[in-house]
Parts: C-alpha cells; structure tokens; sequence
C-alpha cells in the first residue's frame, strides 16, 4: 500500500505504451483514458485534488469525448487491436520489456533511495498565532489564476474565443 | 518521489516516440500529442505540488487550455483531410509526392 503511486505511475507508462504503439485508434482512445485516470491518481498521492478533478473533467470528460466521436467518424470495418496484429503487439511488448528493465535497475544497484517517501502532502500547515491552520494548495493555486494571473486568464480566454473561429474557418468548404 | 518523475518523463518520451512514427491513421498520431500533452500536465501539477509553489498552480491549467486549443484545430484539420479522402490514411497525403 505504501507504493500505491508508485504502481499507478508504472500502469500509467504501461497505458501510455498502449496507445503508443498504434493499434486502432478506438483502443488508443481507452488506453489514454485510463491513463488519464491514473495520471489523476498519482496527481492526488500528492494532495492535488483540484488538479485530478481538471484532469477527469476537462482533459477526459471535453477533449477526450470530442476525440472519442471524430475517431467513430474515421474508424475502418475491422479495427485492428494489440492481438491481431504482430507489429502492434511488438511494439507493446519492447515498450513493457523496457518498463521492467528500468524498474528492474532502479530497485537494484547501490543508490539510495534519497527522497523516496510517500507522504501524502495534502496540507501546507501554517503556524498561525493560535493553533494551526491549513491551505489547500491547488485550490489556492488556481483560483489564482483570477486574482493575480489575470492576464493569463485573459489570453487564454481569448485564444480558446479565436480558436473557435479558426476551426470554423479551416473547415469550411471550398468549392 | 523522483521514481515517479521518471516515470512520467519515460511516458513523456513514449509518445513523443509514437507522435513521431507513422502507422496508417492520423489520428493515432494526434492522440499521441493528446499523452504528450496529459504527461507533461501530469508532471507540472506534481512538480508544482510537491514544491509547495502555490502559484505555479496556474501552469498546468493554462497548458490545458492551449491543449484544448491544439487538439481542436488538429481535429478540424483531420475533419477536412477526411472529408477530402474518405479515411485519414496517411498514405493518402502524397499531393507534394514528385
């Protein structure tokens, strides 16, 4: 239990591999959604319960359903999965070969493992006057982004206003 | 807690590798860029965590939105190329062929 995020970013690499090695891009599709939840996982060994919930709602729950029906649009008959093909299971297996060599190498050998705790940093303590109070990190963080990273806000705001333009210009048709 | 950045990294690299290499769809490559994108989040929000730097908080949101950006204009583009040809085969795009 103790190397719970340790696992998840092992499985992470392993999903990230999945997709990677090309089979259809409906199963490249899942493998990224299951590495995304992962990935949110490990985001919240570290006390960042705010970043994982961006990552289930806006990178899977926006970009990945939109991915999700442009890949339903351009899909083949048979799709191809990692079984079916060599190239693609060949593919899987030097990627997984790889993972546990290095996790092989990392947990052998005569380096110490500097750092290697699992401490859930949830809360930044602060020693107020009377007794401890807490901050929530990422929250704070990001609801920075209104008070003094106004101008990131701001450009990113319009990027996305300019970026629904530019996808209705370029897909417009020419005849 | 470096292991785990490695990890990352490693994954980082694994996609840039599959961005790079050409099956027969486009749209695996795009969705390799998608895991370049969520690794490189993955490892700015751990980074900005385990630092206790409560404002680089904003970077991995703002890294989000351009993201949602590039995946939309890539998937315009893949609209288009599907359109023209009937599939996204990468094949299909030899205009420039001599």
């Amino acid at each position: 239990m103790m190397y719970i995020v340790f696992i998840m970013s092992v499985l992470y690499v392993v999903g990230f591999i999945g997709f990677s090695s090309k089979p259809s891009p409906v199963y490249g599709g899942m493998s990224l959604v299951v590495s995304g939840g992962l990935g949110c996982g490990i985001i919240m060994g570290s006390g960042g319960s705010f970043l994982g919930l961006v990552v289930f709602l806006v990178y899977l729950g926006g970009m990945m359903v939109v991915f999700g029906y442009t890949i339903a649009m351009a899909t083949e008959e048979y799709p191809e999965t990692w079984g079916s093909n060599v190239v693609v299971l060949g593919a899987f297996l030097v990627g997984l070969l790889m993972e546990v060599f290095m996790i092989m190498w990392l947990f052998s050998g005569e380096h110490e493992l500097m750092g290697f705790y699992f401490g859930g940093l949830e809360d930044l303590m602060v020693l107020g006057e009377e007794g401890f109070e807490y901050v929530r990190e990422d929250y704070s963080g990001g609801a920075s982004l209104y008070s003094y990273g106004f101008w990131f806000l701001a450009m990113a705001g319009w990027m996305l206003f300019v970026s629904i333009f530019i996808a209705i210009e370029v897909t417009r048709k020419r005849y | 807690m470096p292991y785990i950045y490695i990890n990352i990294i490693l994954a980082f690299v694994i996609s840039l590798i599959g961005t790079l290499i050409y099956r027969s769809h486009l749209i695996s490559s795009l969705l390799c860029l998608e895991g370049m994108i969520l690794s490189l989040f993955t490892l700015n929000a751990l980074l900005s965590l385990n630092i206790n730097f409560t404002l680089s908080t904003i970077v991995p949101l703002i890294l989000l939105v351009f993201a949602a950006c590039e995946a939309a204009v890539g998937l315009a583009l893949l609209i288009i190329i599907s359109n023209t040809y009937g599939l996204d085969y990468v094949q299909n795009l030899n205009l420039l062929q001599c």
